[in-house]
């Protein structure tokens, strides 16, 4: 019974000093590469933020709504956008680096994974951000011209359109990534169908009264009549 | 052959160079920029000749009429527009030609490209003297060209801006904001820096011709103030005339007010960043040389509808926070906010005082560049709708003079908060208070009438 127990602790610790014979030193190494990565992306961050305080990319991103959009309070600076970019980024590369260090075949097709994967990524992350920025401009484009022709529904109407095309944001990303395109391609397109559908009956019901008008006027041979309080904005 | 501006080629017709080298020469040029004009442009052209018959006989002359494609017999019009001299007593014989041209111009379609091509062509065939007027007035006489032309070519002028009498609710861009603004900034009162009729010295013109930046808002409704702006703050001799009642077909059925707002009042903002020494050294205002005889006509009544102007207010108010509230300082927001919320029409004003403020910061946000500047501008409208309202609410039973004295008072409170302007260009905490005390207010209205 001593024996069997002897045995076993004995097995026990030959395997607990063969793990750490075998997998210590990967561990400290990987554990050295992320250290090394961590010093690595904080000193680039640092120096990112010293050299490009203040360029002209900050002035673009806040022209183009793009600060306000990550950001509503407007005080993005691109400068801490490519800083915490390349510090996220040498983490990750530190991250792969370390995981190499164990050698095992899980950890390299993860690392393989991840190689292969990344520049979709970024293409899909880009696709995403890029519609993001679009869908703010063009809603708050939608909105100023909703308000100005006294839509009753301007808000709504701006938060459709920048649903819309953070929507179809979405789906090219999903091609790009390989990601359930069928269901996101099929959504899409029966969104859109029904807002053309909606628009469609909106518009015909709407500009029924006026169309006829028009006809009647175009077949009764009368010129159409000047909108007498257009008039005062015509002369600046 | 006279000097003309390098590059001409570049941007005009084959035609355009062909038909001025067809001319040789000619003293001055009339300009009539068109489109869909053609109820009209026919009495314009008649008048143009008749004023360079009757005014300007010893002079060779060419009416150009530079077109954005009408398709309604516009530029037909021009060229058969018959010269009825039979009912004119004319003092000299024989009259030196008159030639009129009418062609298409190229480029952004609207005014300002059709005015690069009658500058252009006035500068190719050496002309001294330009003259530029609206294709659709109906109140211009042949003396209209003699009141643009004459100070260019008989006293040296430069730039001679129009003066009219116009209704109180007529031109309420330039009452409300481009007047007052032009004044405070640049220090002179020129009455109608947006106008539309002009004359112009061949210095001017070429100047204009070197200038890079056609392809901007200038080539649309900026082009107005653009030409103001440049004459004044370029040290060229500027002066106006008294053309008497402006009256006028509506400018242009399709085009929306957001977009003359966003040309207009954006091309002032870009000239201001263009223009900031100028503008920073100046303080206060002095009157322009005025020439003409000026007496009082009827004029075309306006109608106005108050409710729906304060509704597109409230509307604006309700969904455009988001932009406002970048554009506008914290105590302007809520201000505006509160007059948003008055329930009683009757009582609706937007003060003087706020109305200043709000273009200030405009133009503030507009130089910060934290939103798009289209978006800004045309965000300016349901603002401005507020203003007409409140001036139009406040001027109902008040005439002429009177009306005329509010804008006045307006100019001065434009005047006045400038200081307001200076800091927040510079980056600095702007003033808190710029309202002056009622003595400094007092002061500044006795200076007034002794200038008048």
């Amino acid at each position: 019974m001593i024996d069997t127990l002897r045995a076993i602790v004995r097995g026990t610790l030959e395997r607990l000093a063969h793990m750490a014979e075998t997998q210590l030193p990967p561990l400290i190494v990987a554990a050295a590469i992320m250290l090394s990565a961590f010093l690595l992306a904080s000193v680039v961050r640092l120096l990112i933020l010293r050299v490009f305080h203040g360029i002209a990319l900050d002035r673009f991103l806040r022209r183009s709504g793009v600060s306000s959009l990550v950001d509503h309070s407007g005080t993005l600076r691109a400068s801490g956008v490519v800083a915490q970019s390349a510090y996220w980024g040498i983490l990750i590369i530190g991250f792969l680096a370390a995981l190499q260090a164990f050698g095992t075949e899980f950890t390299a097709r993860i690392a393989e994974g991840a190689v292969l994967l990344f520049p979709r990524l970024l293409a899909g992350a880009a696709v995403v951000l890029g519609g993001i920025w679009l869908a703010q401009y063009l809603g708050r484009s939608a909105l100023v011209w909703a308000v100005n022709e006294d839509w009753p529904w301007a808000r709504l109407f701006a938060a459709a359109v920048r649903s819309m095309v953070v929507f179809a944001a979405v789906v090219v990303a999903a091609d790009i990534l390989n990601f359930a395109r069928g269901v996101f391609l099929i959504a899409f397109v029966l969104v859109l169908g029904g807002a053309v559908l909606a628009a469609s009956l909106a518009l015909g019901l709407g500009a029924r009264d006026a169309v006829r008008r028009r006809i009647e006027e175009s077949t009764s041979g009368l010129p159409e009549p000047e909108p007498r309080e257009r008039s005062l904005w015509h002369h600046l | 052959m006279r000097p003309s501006a390098p590059g001409l080629e570049s941007f005009l017709p084959a035609d355009a160079v062909s038909a001025a080298a067809a001319l040789g020469r000619a003293d001055i040029v009339i300009g009539i920029p068109s489109y869909r004009n053609a109820r009209t442009i026919g009495h314009v052209v008649r008048a143009a000749q008749l004023g360079l018959a009757k005014y300007f006989p010893q002079f060779t002359a060419v009416i150009v009429n530079s077109d954005g494609g009408s398709n309604d017999g516009t530029r037909e019009a021009v060229l058969s527009a018959p010269l009825e001299d039979g009912r004119v007593l004319l003092l000299r014989h024989p009259l030196l030609p008159v030639h009129r041209l009418s062609m298409p111009y190229h480029g952004i379609p609207g005014k300002g490209s059709a005015f690069r091509l009658i500058f252009g062509m006035a500068s190719l065939i050496g002309a001294r003297a330009c003259a530029v007027v609206d294709a659709d007035l109906r109140s211009i006489t042949p003396e209209w060209f003699d009141l643009l032309l004459r100070p260019v070519l008989h006293a040296d002028f430069d730039f001679v801006a129009p003066y009219y009498h116009r209704h109180k609710y007529d031109g309420t861009i330039t009452n409300s904001i481009v007047y007052p603004l032009t004044r405070a900034l640049y220090g002179l009162r020129v009455r109608q820096p947006i106008g539309g009729d002009f004359g112009m010295s061949r210095r001017l013109f070429n100047r204009y011709l070197e200038r890079n930046d056609w392809e901007t808002d200038v080539a649309r409704y900026g082009i107005d103030i653009w030409m103001t702006t440049i004459a004044i703050c370029e040290g060229f001799r500027v002066c106006q005339s008294f053309l008497g009642a402006k009256l006028h077909d509506a400018k242009d059925p399709g085009a929306d007010l957001s977009a003359m707002l966003h040309q207009v009042i954006g091309s002032v903002f870009q000239l201001m960043n263009e223009y900031e020494p100028v503008w920073r050294a100046r303080t206060g205002s002095e009157n322009v040389d005025l020439f003409g005889f000026r007496y009082d006509v009827g004029l075309d009544p306006i109608q106005v509808n108050v409710p729906r102007m304060i509704g597109k207010f409230r509307h604006g108010c309700q969904d455009l926070g988001e932009i406002w509230s970048v554009a506008l300082t914290k105590e302007t927001m809520s201000r505006i906010s509160a007059l948003a919320r008055e329930p009683d029409e009757a009582r609706f004003h937007l003060d003087d005082e706020l109305w200043v403020r709000v273009i200030y910061d405009f133009a503030l946000a507009f130089k910060r560049g934290k939103l798009d500047r289209g978006h800004l501008m045309r965000s300016l409208t349901p603002l401005y709708m507020a203003r007409v309202a409140s001036f139009v609410l406040e001027t109902e039973e008040l005439g002429p003079e009177a009306v005329d004295e509010k804008i006045e008072v307006l100019c001065r409170r434009y005047e006045a908060a400038k200081p307001y302007l200076l800091a927040g260009w510079s980056g600095a905490a702007p003033p808190a208070e710029d309202r002056r005390s009622p003595a400094a207010d007092a002061m500044e209205k006795m200076k007034e009438a002794h200038y008048d």
